[in-house]
């Protein structure tokens, strides 16, 4: 008797601690399908059609014609192109970033106010930075032509008004901007390292060059890892600081990306579903390498265990 | 393998994230820095708020009308005291009017997402190109049932055709909006720089023709401080904008009778006038291609480095405002080619107020709109005639020819002396004609831009005029077939 009342009593917690699971799992999951699964489906939907926002969606179903005509869409491809082209700042950043936070790993004086340096641009607004190096890159009155004049006595390149140019000034700052972030990330897997393996390193009469090239580099490749990835995923979203330089897209659309193309034929031209098409094709992009670099990470990743 | 799959859900996740997030953070990101439809936003950015702001005022009735626009600071004052009226004069009908004004930017993003959620505000532009696309789709009222013909006798008539649209045509049929503005693309001169140079003045009753325009302006470009670099032009155009009126005053047309057609490559009298502007660089006689990439002309002007820059009805505020232009400068036409019709031609530009097809108060939304377009007191301050700062012309047009341009006569606007270029421009007279530019009577204005923005190309000499015609026409024919395919797509 006594049994059947514990067991009932059971059951009923059990029934409300299954309702507060469901309660506690609710949010994220709503999120999920609000947020996320239904803006998926609706941009898939919407890029077989030839909406403009003004007109039906589903009126207007065009099948694949979209995807088919990016694949001959010379500027999709000329914004492509830059995006990749613009990917040269990854590795560049994080080769300064792991020789910064090399360098700050040791207890060397005004360690913080450096890492604090470092970090300030992560954290500042992408629009108001833009502004900044525009007038840092411009042609007559900015500071890097000031200094080159200062120097040379010659005018300085024009950064941000040449073709070829402005790919390496959008490089430049975006390298600027991401080191920061780049720099605390190596700095907390260095700080993880533990010093054992290299005092076991020393006695083995290694040098600084060994010491780095088979204790510090394998054991930071997850870091490594983990910013190559988010880079690369960043890197084809690239366009707030494009939109803010060169409104226009550059002289020739030399510094448009993916990301710029696909707001401008979106919201510029009135043409959401081929802009979403665009967004389909660089996710699925973007899918495919980060599985790759997933399915890679074996060869080249190592971790302490 | 469990590692594999892993990895392919994380991928996913990552991926996943950018389709999502490609739909709501770049439209947020973008409202910061994207290209304005027109050169007004631009210039005029500073003093446009950063965010959307909305004001509520209460009445004792229980209608309540959202208006959504875009327009400047100082502009919304006046509008909002109109509005302060309206609610007043209707005070036992409506409850509030929710006075929400965003920037131009972000204006379009956010009626797209009105017209996706189907929760349009009672009242919102429509620009031009946008009538047909509205009304095709049901989303604005004819006013004509809802606003006496004397009320809408009173604005210009430009202004009539642009807004009146019978299914098949603009310019005849129902009217669907009341202008805000029309605007023109007049052309202004620097008198302290004519000044310097010994030169006379430009005729505002006989605009220059493109050899003396082409003369006057070598006169005024030169060395000033004498350090060997040119520090002063005869003039600065921007390629979106200042272009089109020299091309125009030589009988240009981009697109054939019907809007179908893209016509570049084989038009003479586009060739001779892009050839003519294009020169004007090339001969240095506008600062160059990247003088121009570092400082603007529109700065350049203010600065007082150029002797002619554009003047938009809307710039005249700012040019006569000392802290702005400390220069003295008045109006005159663009110059005139020799093959056009012997006119100085620009463009015209404007925005209206249309009421939601679906408001559930079309007499009082219609009733507004016609208030914020033409209560003669709204378009007193607007135009400077009681601000002293004029920013447009007076929609209502007994009251530009008259009370305005006493105004300007007699100082209480403080307005360039010769504005009667503008009114010429208005009227289509013997020296002066303006019309809306053919971007306006397509569905986007695609077509153009990989026009205007690969002159440089020309100017820097890496090719030439009719090659470069040659080269563009056949990307801007298929962009403007895919505007006429939007334009013609299925209706809601």
């Amino acid at each position: 008797m006594a049994k059947t009342k514990v067991k009932v009593h059971r059951s009923a917690m059990a029934k409300r601690e299954e309702r507060w699971a469901w309660l506690f799992i609710a949010p994220p999951f709503i999120g999920f399908m609000l947020f996320m699964a239904y803006p998926i489906v609706f941009a898939l939907v919407a890029s077989t059609s030839k909406w403009t926002g003004v007109n039906s969606l589903l009126g207007n179903i065009v099948g694949l014609r979209n995807y088919i005509k990016i694949f001959s869409d010379a500027k999709f491809w000329k914004s492509m192109a830059t995006t990749i082209i613009y990917m040269i700042g990854i590795p560049i950043g994080m080769i300064l970033g792991m020789t910064i936070a090399m360098g700050l790993n040791r207890k060397i004086p005004g360690k913080r106010a450096l890492t604090t340096m470092y970090y300030v641009p992560v954290v500042s607004s992408l629009v108001a930075v833009s502004i900044l190096w525009a007038w840092v890159f411009n042609y007559d009155y900015g500071l890097l032509n000031g200094i080159y004049k200062f120097l040379t006595g010659a005018h300085g390149p024009n950064w941000l008004g040449d073709e070829h140019m402005v790919k390496i000034s959008m490089i430049i700052f975006m390298v600027w901007k991401g080191l920061g972030g780049t720099v605390i990330l190596y700095l907390a897997g260095l700080q993880n390292i533990p010093r054992d393996y290299y005092e076991a390193a020393m006695i083995d009469g290694a040098n600084g060059w060994d010491k780095f090239r088979n204790i510090t580099l394998p054991l930071l490749s997850p870091v490594t890892f983990y910013v190559l990835i988010t880079s690369l995923i960043g890197g084809f979203q690239v366009f707030v600081e494009v939109q803010v330089m060169t409104p226009n897209g550059g002289p020739n659309y030399s510094s448009a990306t993916v990301v710029f193309y696909l707001f401008e034929k979106a919201f510029t031209n009135g043409q959401l579903g081929y802009g979403s098409a665009v967004a389909v094709i660089l996710a699925i992009i973007i899918f495919i390498i980060t599985a790759f670099n997933f399915w890679g990470q074996d060869k080249w990743v190592k971790t302490i265990d | 393998m469990k590692k594999r799959f892993l990895s392919i859900i994380l991928a996913s996740c990552m991926s996943i994230g950018l389709l999502a997030g490609c739909a709501t953070t770049t439209v947020e990101e973008a409202g910061e820095a994207a290209p304005a439809d027109a050169p007004a936003a631009t210039e005029t950015a500073a003093e446009t708020t950063d965010s959307t702001t909305s004001e509520t005022l209460s009445g004792e009735g229980d209608q309540t009308i959202h208006v959504f626009l875009y327009m400047q600071e100082h502009e919304k004052d006046i509008y909002q005291k109109l509005i302060d009226e309206f609610v007043e004069e209707h005070k036992d009908q409506v409850k509030e009017v929710v006075f929400e004004v965003t920037t131009q930017d972000e204006y379009n993003q956010k009626m797209i997402a009105n017209m996706t959620a189907n929760d349009m505000p009672d009242v919102f532009y429509v620009g031009p190109a946008a009538v047909r696309s509205y009304v095709d789709n049901g989303y604005v009222l004819p006013l004509d049932d809802y606003v006496d013909a004397d009320t809408i006798g009173k604005i210009w008539g430009t202004t009539q055709e642009i807004y009146r649209y019978d299914g098949t045509n603009i310019g005849s049929g129902s009217l669907y909006a009341f202008p805000k503005d029309l605007s023109c693309f007049a052309f202004a001169y620097n008198q302290d720089l004519f000044d310097e140079a010994g030169l006379d003045y430009p005729d505002p009753n006989k605009p220059y023709t493109y050899e003396e325009f082409e003369e006057v302006c070598k006169a005024l470009t030169k060395d000033t401080d004498g350090d060997g670099e040119v520090d002063q032009w005869g003039v600065a155009c921007a390629d979106q904008w200042g272009m089109t009126p020299i091309l125009y005053s030589n009988g240009v047309k981009f697109l054939n009778e019907d809007m179908t057609k893209v016509n570049v490559a084989n038009n003479p009298q586009l060739t001779e006038a892009l050839t003519f502007y294009t020169d004007l660089t090339r001969n240095g006689l506008t600062p160059s291609v990247e003088q121009d990439t570092a400082l603007g002309g529109y700065q350049r002007w203010l600065d007082g480095q150029v002797a002619f820059y554009a003047c938009g009805t809307w710039d005249v505020a700012a040019f006569m405002d000392p802290n702005t232009f400390p220069y003295k400068w008045n109006l005159c036409g663009w110059p005139v080619g020799p093959s056009g019709d012997g006119r100085s031609h620009t463009w015209m530009g404007s925005v209206g107020y249309a009421v939601s097809a679906t408001t559930e108060y079309p007499d009082l939304c219609a009733e507004l709109v016609a208030k914020l377009s033409t209560d003669e007191d709204g378009q007193r301050a607007v135009s400077g005639i009681t601000t002293g700062a004029s920013i447009q012309l007076p929609n209502i047009v007994d009251l530009a020819y008259g009370e305005f341009k006493d105004a300007v006569a007699d100082g209480t606007v403080p307005y360039a002396s010769d504005v009667d270029v503008i009114f010429g421009y208005f009227d289509n007279n013997d020296h002066y004609a303006a019309a809306l530019q053919e971007m306006d009577y397509t569905y986007n204005s695609e077509w153009f831009t990989p026009f205007w923005s690969g002159v440089f190309n020309i100017k820097n000499g890496d090719i030439e005029v009719q090659d470069y015609l040659n080269q563009v026409e056949p990307e801007m024919q298929e962009l403007l077939d895919e505007a006429i395919e939007l334009q013609n797509s299925a209706t809601k």
